[in-house]
């Protein structure tokens, strides 16, 4: 017979034997993996320091890999990078990764935590900054911009939002502080508003601009008086707040204390959420409770908007007469829309935005030593003008106060004016978190599945509860 | 070198089957050995790609461990686990699981089995009709999701217009606390009732014909015959797509993610969802393992429990 006889089943005992060794092989495997895998970590805890000098570079063809999210800025970066970096080191070429902007921080984040990634220099938000030192994911910059950034040629604050940490005060820079990072991109909010409807004349408080809006909406059927962040993804709704919070005198936290519970719901912030929901939002489309960059512009250009707040670096496609029903010319849309600085009222503080280049620890020598090279060439004044030319927005005072910059774009004045007047989030570790809390509680209220001070308090009781859970044991997260 | 092979002319008394193997056939593998070699690949891939990552994630939901934090992983013992047990946000976003997959597996279970039920009743054209029916499901829920997302737009969706032209008011589908879950559970039952009517449909084709022949010499009315014959045949087979959809819908993350993001605030947030942002907005890695692994629990137990209840029915 051509099969031999069968192997008759293993007894039971026999069997479970043979399963309860193979678990406890898999088990001893585990613990094994883990173990080792705690002691590796445990040995790089902090930043790795760049070299005070640029390494030797490389002769052989390379690819520079950055990682962003997906908007206009990010396109136009790699075009002008490919074609200035590339007449100084011909065999560079620059590739822009991007992603979604709800994937941003997870793109990076979850290379970071694999100790390997796919880019050289992450664009990351200021906030992120504080997660990224404190897991050593990104390079200590401090030695190498003494020796070859000149930093006087930046508002200090510019330069410390965008690599500082720990945080920098609003408005300071404290020089002994470590730097990990270089701006890239300088962005804040502008208001966009309807000449044709309220006037030439922006509006200059806060009271001002809700009455004009609710004018301009009651006088426009079919047009809403504001449109603004909204959704609950990013950080799309919790910016909104943090501005309104900031013009209503109110503050986030107390960065020294580690406090926020009775800070940001304070009277100030309490009326700042008031205002929020209760006189912004009814002037607002129907629906545009998961609004973000994109359908706020999509609103402005389809004229269904008097005055909306959006970043700069997204406003470029607004002058677009292809992506836009205000006019056929740049010159016919500029008629109509006027850019201004955010209105004051109690306070004239402004959100900053905008991102700066950090260099990945994960990165091969090579490709830091390019990194770096690029971060030098690319904060060079002449450097500098030439991005603002291309549509960027630089960080060096010299480049914001140059014609090229300023004569680039109706909306780019207003950021000269808006630089002095900026205030950031929470530049911590646990940001991810707290933007989280703050968007989803700022969207609930703004959609009505909360009480504005019912949503408040949530929101003060829930970041006080994150940050001051490093002691707890164990549910950390929830 | 092996041995020469005996000749019967050395020894005629011996039988020739006693010659052991050629040395070529030496090499072979045995029986055994071939079906260990074409089981091994995909026991590797199982061990390794589900095995192992269970039992890490196991290890790691009995410490403090962060992916990006790094460090050593601290064991807290059940400490992820009762904090996961008694958060009140955890509650909330099971209270908004359980009802959506209620309301989705429901739904899908109505529409699913009537949708076979009208089918298998037709001579004509059901292979095209099955077809048609089948597109939704064949869509990646990603696509599925931003389509709707654009469909239910309050501004310029095509759901809205339409009502509009109809003379009834603008629906915030997607960013209302009530409508949003709505919108969800439709979504999923626009996608996923194909699931049911092809298990409901493959019942109803196999009730024997003569049931329904006996019943009509007996003049048994339709909705007799429904009672008696079709539905107690085709249960137990609709019962097991349940099952496979109400685990899919207890572990749903895209159409949440791309629809609604969880919103208004976290009134959609599922418990995948939760566990999402657990594992990747504070990397907390050890109490999103727990978390996962008391959501395999859950399904585990209900689905143990749903078995008897089948194995019941057949008994029965």
């Amino acid at each position: 017979m051509r099969y031999s006889k069968r192997t008759g089943r293993l007894s039971v005992p026999g069997r479970k034997v043979r399963l309860a060794t193979a678990a406890m092989l898999l088990v001893t495997m585990t613990t094994a993996a883990a173990c080792s895998d705690g002691q590796d970590d445990g040995a790089k805890a902090s930043a790795p320091k760049a070299p005070a000098t640029i390494p030797e570079l490389t002769k052989d063809p390379l690819t520079l890999s950055f990682i962003w999210f997906e908007w206009p800025p990010a396109q136009a970066l790699e075009a002008f990078a490919n074609e200035e970096y590339k007449k100084e080191r011909p065999n560079a070429t620059i590739k822009v990764n991007t992603v979604p902007n709800a994937n941003w921080h997870d793109a990076m984040f979850t290379q970071f935590a694999a100790r390997k990634t796919d880019f050289d220099i992450a664009i990351l938000d200021s906030q992120h900054i504080g997660e990224a030192v404190t897991n050593g994911n990104i390079l200590d910059l401090t030695d190498f911009v003494k020796t070859n950034i000149d930093v006087k040629a930046y508002n200090p604050y510019l330069l410390a939002a965008y690599g500082q940490f720990p945080q920098a005060e609003t408005g300071k820079r404290d020089e002994n502080a470590s730097l990990y990072g270089l701006p890239l991109l300088g962005d804040t909010w502008t208001m966009i508003y309807r000449k044709d409807l309220i006037g030439d004349k922006p509006p200059q408080t806060w009271d001002e601009m809700i009455s004009a809006a609710e004018k301009c909406q009651a006088d426009n059927p079919g047009v809403s008086g504001l449109a603004f962040h909204q959704a609950n993804g990013s950080d799309a709704a919790a910016v909104t707040y943090n501005t309104v919070n900031g013009v209503y005198g109110g503050n986030l936290w107390d960065a020294k204390t580690r406090k926020i519970q009775g800070v940001i719901n304070d009277p100030a912030g309490q009326e700042a959420m008031d205002v929020l929901v209760n006189k912004m939002k009814p002037l607002t489309a129907k629906g545009s409770g998961n609004w973000f960059i994109d359908e706020v512009n999509a609103a402005v250009a389809q004229g269904k908007a008097c005055i909306a707040f959006n970043w700069i670096a997204a406003s470029g496609g607004l002058l677009d007469p292809k992506q836009s029903t205000l006019g056929t010319t740049r010159n016919q849309i500029l008629d109509k829309l006027g850019f201004a600085t955010l209105p004051s009222q109690k306070t004239n503080l402004v959100p900053l935005g905008g991102m700066g280049m950090h260099v990945s620890a994960y990165s091969s020598p090579a490709n830091q030593a390019e990194a770096l090279n690029f971060m030098k060439w690319f904060e060079r004044a002449d450097v500098q003008k030439k991005w603002a030319a291309a549509g960027g927005v630089p960080s060096r005072t010299d480049a914001l106060e140059s014609p090229e910059f300023l004569n680039a774009g109706p909306f780019n004045r207003v950021y000269a004016d808006s630089v002095p007047r900026m205030r950031d989030m929470w530049n911590v570790p646990e940001y991810a978190r707290l933007v989280d809390i703050e968007n989803t509680n700022v969207n609930a209220a703004l959609n009505g599945a909360k009480k504005p001070k019912e949503a408040l308090d949530d929101i003060a009781k829930e970041q006080q509860s994150v940050l001051d859970s490093s002691s707890r044991k164990g549910g950390g997260g929830l | 070198m092996s041995d020469p092979a005996p000749s019967t002319i050395d020894r005629p008394g011996q039988v020739a089957s006693a010659t052991p193997p050629a040395p070529g056939r030496s090499r072979r593998l045995s029986d055994r050995g071939l079906a260990v070699a074409f089981i091994s690949p995909a026991l590797l891939l199982l061990l390794a790609m589900s095995v192992f990552p269970l039992l890490w994630a196991l290890y790691l939901s009995f410490t403090d461990y962060s992916a990006t934090r790094g460090g050593p992983a601290n064991f807290v013992g059940f400490g992820n686990y009762t904090a996961i047990l008694t958060s009140a946000q955890v509650h909330l976003r099971a209270l908004t699981t359980v009802i959506y997959v209620v309301g989705a597996v429901g739904l899908q279970t109505v529409l699913g089995f009537t949708i076979a039920y009208l089918i298998s009743r037709r001579t004509h054209g059901r292979g095209l009709l099955t077809t048609l029916f089948l597109v939704p499901m064949m869509l990646s829920p990603v696509v599925v999701g931003l389509f709707w997302r654009f469909m239910l737009d309050a501004q310029f969706g095509v759901v809205n217009s339409m009502l509009g032209s109809l003379g009834l008011g603008q629906v915030e589908w997607l960013t209302r606390q009530r409508t949003a879950l709505i919108s969800l559970i439709v979504v999923d039952t626009w996608q996923w009732t194909p699931f049911i009517m092809l298990i409901a449909l493959a019942g109803l084709t196999a009730v024997p014909k003569y049931l329904y022949e006996a019943a009509s010499i007996d003049r048994a009315s339709e909705w007799f015959r429904f009672r008696t014959i079709t539905l107690p045949l085709v249960w137990p087979l609709l019962l097991i797509a349940v099952l496979f959809r109400a685990i899919e819908a207890f572990r749903l993350f895209d159409l949440v993610y791309i629809l609604t993001s969880g919103g208004p605030g976290v009134s959609t947030e599922t418990l995948s969802f939760h566990v999402y942002k657990v594992a990747f907005l504070g990397f907390n890695t050890g109490t999103a393992s727990a978390y996962g692994i008391l959501m395999v629990l859950v399904v585990i137990v209900l689905t143990q429990l749903y078995l008897r209840y089948l194995n019941k029915l057949k008994e029965d």
